[in-house]
């Protein structure tokens, strides 16, 4: 039992922002009133701000990428962090080992994370990699925007059997929601060329990018699964896709969900482009946060690209070669067979480049101007550099004055391809709040966490800042408050203390059963068949939650 | 018992029958029927010789691994992820080398990976896509029999049908059994192919002029032709061994053939598959990546991880005089090592988890015999292709999983360090 | 002046990163850290350390083929071995001097900026070449063997010289970017994705099939759109 004195709370969800004590009993916040102070851990967070654990939204922390990348960039390992001794040694400069991104996490005070983009065939390695990164919770989405029988359905036109498809994969890879990736592009790209716009069609298929995206979504509502699907649009990285972007999220017009949006939108800085080519690229963030702000069905994430090393890493094949071209840099490619593709090529963020400079102001302005509400901080982990620069994010969005500065080191051109220097506005502790706590927690459908409400996991986080005297000028203050709480209590075990790893434990990973809600039998004649084109075994295919170490079912129906 | 995974070379094939009351076999190649076979056995731990219980070898060898200055921790590539894990955190805890056979083996792949990345794919690209699969210093037929079958000569797929939609190329420094399988068949003179791949890069790009006339063995018209037949491919496989990874020009050999594959992408869509030899390799490099950063060759000297292959494989520790004890997991260093590697590892302390003797059990101080892996034992493999696949317990036994000595070990050896 | 000599025979390498900077100060050269194994000792508890007079000096006498990473990031100051030495000596070293009067192993300058590296016996493989993942070798400096050299020279060297006096191996000057490597003897593949820089053999080597012949010397590596020279040594 742990009991959290006299701070300041700040928990969006219960409308609270004042001081007050927090009770934590058998892993979760309670609310009795009778305390004996003896039998707890006190903790004393008199002038100090108390929030919920944060929870990173989209970040590539396992999977088959983000270990190919580590095999090939052995230059990212020598920046060591922990050496071993009671706990594990942690090294990585912007790719981090397993331990490293556990320990990394939850000294910032995050305590959950979703690891964006599981290839199903190596979904298994997925999991394994999950069960090796410390304390955190963290699920999984399995990627079905390429996936051969998602077409089928499609063209078909068979929305039911599409939702039986989805709940049967969420269910043999103990997989948490539906991601998509530049849906139709990576397909093109095993005949090497990719999507250009949503009425492109799929080769051999004929189905459009537009159907595939209304197909996922309609079959994902009929599940009611707790996340709605989670999109990577196409034509990533390329100048003007901003338009792309808008036409994407208009797909979700009419689809309705009382709980959540219906259409989660990642890293929308990468897809917020406007320009006809690299010379003129600017932002075209205006339109998109306009249509963000007055749909109530449309989420979305920053994608912040910080200045320095980073790994770029996703399931969009075709892009990823492009960027290969483009840098001249090294070059991982998978292509997984009937299910889609993925990529990996290194990347420096450089100040001095005019194109990466306005990338980094498209996200602060998508930061300052969608809703919080709606919008999540990332950084696509690693793909806009390392997860333990958010708390550079936060104070960015806190803090005119530090933006003001970081813009200086930035090149001029974004002075008039951005909207960034005219924006003043100054993000609110509560706003970060919700931007890495209830936001990220009600879009993805976690009703436990992000809150710290009677019931709430007791993911509890002090960090050294004292609301009542907050100064967004003292960012540095500010900054280095963020990137080390005080303490972090996870699941009610004290795992920081002071910025280092206090506790080693291991957390959840949580997936989603929608069984209940279909039947199988619909599509078992095309999954038959489609095993005859895999070169796994059906029997062979999936994970079995006894191979996991702490898996949660989260049963719908 | 069906569907059962054999845990002998990298193609893991899934679809075999084993009964394993009569140790009867189904579908099998000779290989995998032969790891599938009834095998004399380590009966019972050791030390020096006499018979020890479990508890005592493990805690011997706790010992053995906590008081030596740079323990060598080797093998890995024939158990399972779950073992694999435990021996990389088991290396860093008593501050020692994680090696696997991958660098004795495809480790110049990886070296070459590191250069240039590497565009690849799972087994199903070649299955269901290739319409043009060339085989470059490997010899399937004989080393990854079910292959040719399973995954790409032979096999029906979605797009391409079967063999008659599919080219078949071998390159070799010799007529292999493989190259009667193919359409094509191209001989390299011994320790030429990186030459050849830079002659293919530069025909591909017309830089004809800068060419000579033969290059490898080779004639020039012959290479153009090659060029051109990749050229008007739709989606090429090209899959290589050791021929490549392991002759003259090792780690740029593949790097060469990775920029080549790169820049077939810019005309048509390829991908490069290596074809990894025992059935967990990819396991023991894979786990030590998300563990460590590395995949072989790490040193935990300092209390982290650093990489160095060129001091700290196996062999060269050894050949350096660099480690002062060893612990050899389901491999046979004394019979496949260079002689003089041989020779030190005969003067310090050797600790052997293995079902089976071997050369290494008779230099071993400490022998722990163990469940075999995919027959007694359960847990993860990665294929060549690094599509993760269970292989199963099929057969009870009284034998500890490696798991469960790496696991009690690792316990012993915490302990050891708290007092 | 400092010299140095092995007190036992080590039962594993030792890692002593040690440069010319502690030759002033005995005592502070003998608690300097070195590594043995998992073991972080002091110079001196491996070590005999004496100190004669005060010039930047240090002398490694009897065997150090098994004590690496000598004169690691050296600024100035010289380093004499006496014998053979271990791996990675003079890597990233910006200047002063490194003479071997033995065999070197691998690694010998790497990813060097300045000074210079004279092996008098032979040198093993990687002289001068980046560690893994790093994208540039050689920036400066010169190298010398004045024996026969291994495998892998100058790879992705930017600028600087390297001299082997007798044969050397494979891969010379593989995805070279600048700076010079003169190979007197025969060697083996030479030039793959060069880019800018000159090598000179007097031996037999083999040519990458990708290089242009102009009147007296080899333009490439095509591959790479390259402007690097081979060119033949003549008497
Ligand atoms: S090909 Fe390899 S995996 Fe398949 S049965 Fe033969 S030995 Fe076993
Ligand atoms: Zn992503």
């Amino acid at each position: 039992m742990i009991l959290v004195k006299n701070g300041h709370v700040i928990d969006p969800v219960n409308g609270i922002n004042e001081e007050m004590d927090l009770f934590i009993k058998n892993g979760r916040i309670s609310s009795e009133f009778k305390i004996n102070e003896k039998e707890c851990e006190v903790i004393d967070a008199k002038g100090k701000l108390v929030v919920a654990g944060a929870i990173d939204i989209h970040a590539h922390i396992a999977a088959r990428k983000i270990n190919s990348g580590r095999a090939m960039r052995p230059e990212e390992f020598r920046r060591v962090r922990q050496k071993t001794g009671k706990f594990r040694a942690a090294v990585g400069r912007t790719l981090l080992t397993a331990p490293a991104i556990g320990y990394e996490y939850v000294k910032m005070g995050y305590t959950t994370a979703i690891e964006p983009a599981t290839p199903s065939l190596y979904t298994l390695h997925t999991h394994e990699e999950l069960d090796s990164i410390p304390i955190i919770d963290k699920a999984a989405l399995p990627l079905f925007g390429n996936w051969h029988l998602v077409f089928k359905f499609i063209a078909e036109n068979d929305i039911e059997k599409l939702a039986s498809f989805i709940s049967w994969v969420l269910e043999k890879m103990k997989g948490y929601g539906v991601k998509v990736v530049n849906p139709g592009g990576v397909e093109a790209w095993m005949y090497g060329s990719n999507a250009h716009s949503i009425d492109d069609l799929v080769p051999y298929y004929d189905v459009s990018v537009r159907d595939i995206i209304t197909g996922l979504i309609k079959a994902n509502e009929m599940l009611d699964l707790p996340h709605s699907i989670h999109i990577h649009c196409n034509n990533l990285g390329e100048p003007g896709n901003y338009e792309t972007t808008v036409d994407t999220m208009k797909l979700a017009n009419g689809i309705r969900n009382n709980r959540r949006q219906v259409l989660h939108v990642t890293h929308v800085q990468f897809n917020a482009f406007s320009g006809s080519g690299w010379k003129d690229m600017g932002s075209g963030t205006e339109e998109i946060i306009k249509l963000v702000n007055k749909s109530d069905n449309i989420t979305i994430d920053m994608g912040q690209v910080i200045f320095g090393h980073a790994t770029t890493m996703t399931a969009d094949g075709p892009f990823q070669f492009d960027l290969h071209k483009l840098l001249k840099n090294k070059w991982i490619n998978l292509d997984v067979e009937l299910e889609t593709g993925t990529g990996v090529v290194p990347l420096i963020y450089r100040p001095s480049s005019p194109v990466h400079s306005v990338m980094w102001a498209i996200a602060l302005e998508l930061g300052l101007l969608v809703n919080p509400d709606k919008n999540v901080i990332s950084t696509d982990y690693p793909n806009g550099g390392p997860f333990d620069r958010y708390p550079y994010i936060m104070t960015l969005l806190l803090s005119r004055k530090y933006r003001e500065k970081e813009m200086e080191r930035a090149h001029k051109y974004l002075q008039r391809a951005a909207n960034l220097p005219s924006i003043d506005i100054e993000r609110t502790l509560e706003d970060i709040v919700k931007m890495t706590r209830s936001s990220p927690a009600r879009i993805l459908g976690m009703h436990n966490k992000g809150h710290l409400g009677e019931g709430a996991d007791a993911d509890v986080v002090v960090y050294d800042i004292n609301p009542a005297e907050f100064n967004p000028d003292k960012y540095r203050e500010i900054e280095k408050a963020l990137s080390s709480a005080l303490f972090t209590i996870k699941g009610g075990t004290v795992v920081v203390k002071n910025g280092k790893i206090a506790g080693d434990i291991w957390g959840r990973t949580m997936w989603v059963d929608a069984t209940l809600r279909t039947t199988a039998e619909i599509i078992e004649p095309d999954l038959e068949e489609y095993f005859n084109y895999y070169t796994v075994n059906r029997e062979n295919y999936g994970v079995e939650e006894r191979w996991m170490r702490r898996a949660e079912r989260i049963e719908v129906g | 018992m069906e569907n059962v995974t054999c845990t002998f070379c990298g193609a893991v094939c899934d679809d075999l029958y084993f009964d394993g009351d009569e140790f009867r076999t189904k579908d099998f190649c000779p290989l995998g029927e032969a790891k599938f076979s009834r095998k004399k056995r380590i009966e019972y731990p050791t030390i020096d010789g006499k018979k020890v219980s479990y508890e005592e070898a493990v805690e011997r060898a706790a010992e053995i691994l906590h008081n030596s200055k740079r323990p060598l921790l080797f093998g890995w590539s024939s158990t399972v992820n779950e073992a694999i894990r435990l021996g990389v955190i088991l290396a860093e805890k008593v501050r020692g080398i994680y090696d696997q056979c991958a660098s004795v083996c495809h480790a110049p792949s990886v070296l070459a990976m590191i250069e240039e990345g590497i565009a690849s794919g799972s087994l199903g690209q070649i299955k269901n896509r290739t319409d043009l699969a060339i085989f470059w210093g490997c010899n399937p037929v004989e080393a990854h029999p079910r292959h040719p079958t399973r995954y790409s000569v032979m096999a029906r797929g979605l797009l391409t049908k079967g063999r008659a939609d599919r080219k078949v190329v071998v390159v070799d420094v010799r007529k292999t059994v493989s190259a009667l399988m193919a359409s094509h068949f191209i001989q390299v003179k011994p320790g030429t192919d990186y030459l050849v791949f830079s002659a293919m890069r530069a025909l591909m790009e017309g830089y004809e002029d800068a060419v000579p006339e033969e290059v490898g063995g080779v004639r020039k018209e012959k290479l153009i032709e090659f060029v051109e037949m990749i050229k008007s491919a739709k989606y090429i496989t090209i899959l290589f061994g050791l021929g490549i990874a392991h002759t003259r020009g090792h780690d740029r050999n593949v790097e060469n053939v990775i920029k080549l594959v790169q820049l077939i992408n810019r005309y048509t869509r390829c991908i490069l598959q290596p074809m990894r030899g025992h059935f967990n390799v990819v396991g023991a490099g894979e786990v030590a990546a998300w563990e460590c950063g590395f995949e072989w060759a790490v040193d935990f000297s300092r209390g982290y991880p650093r990489f160095a292959p060129s001091e700290f494989t196996g062999v060269e520790a050894l050949l350096r005089k660099d480690c002062d004890a060893a612990l050899i997991v389901a491999s046979d260093p004394a019979a496949h090592f260079p002689r003089a590697a041989v020779e030190q590892l005969k003067r310090i302390p050797v600790i052997q988890i293995d079902p089976f003797p071997n050369m290494t059990t008779l230099l071993s101080k400490v022998v722990i015999p163990c469940a075999i892996s995919g027959i007694e034992a359960e847990g993860t493999a990665y294929r060549m292709d690094g599509v993760p696949i269970r292989v199963k317990k099929v057969v009870e036994s009284e034998y500890w999983s490696d798991e469960e000595i790496l696991e009690k070990m690792l316990e012993k050896v915490l302990k050891l360090r708290e007092d | 002046m400092l010299i140095i000599k092995p007190k036992i025979d080590f039962e594993v390498n030792v890692e002593a990163e040690i440069t010319p900077d502690i030759a002033t100060d005995l005592e502070y050269a003998k608690s300097f850290t070195v590594y043995y194994g998992k073991l972080e000792m002091s110079l001196a508890e491996l070590f005999e350390v004496e100190k004669e007079g005060d010039s930047k000096v240090i002398v490694l006498e009897g065997d150090f083929s098994r004590v690496k990473w000598i004169g690691k990031g050296m600024l100035d100051g010289e380093i004499i071995v006496r014998g053979n030495a271990g791996a990675n000596y003079g890597a990233f070293m910006k200047g002063g001097k490194i003479v071997i009067e033995g065999n070197a192993d691998d690694w010998i300058g790497a990813e060097m900026e300045g000074g210079e590296i004279i092996v008098k016996g032979d040198a093993k493989n990687l002289i001068g070449c980046p560690y893994w993942g790093d994208l540039e070798g050689m920036k400066g400096g010169k190298i010398v063997i004045e024996g026969n050299a291994g495998n892998y020279i100058g790879e992705k060297m930017v600028s600087g010289e390297i001299e082997v006096r007798g044969k050397a191996g494979d891969f010379i000057g593989t995805e070279m970017k600048g700076g010079l490597i003169t190979i007197h003897g025969d060697c083996g593949i030479v030039g793959g994705d060069m880019k800018a820089g000159e090598i000179r053999i007097g031996g037999i080597f083999e040519l990458v099939p990708a290089f242009r012949e102009t009147d007296d010397v080899f333009v490439g590596d095509v591959n790479v759109k390259g402007k690097g020279i081979v060119r033949v040594l003549t008497l």
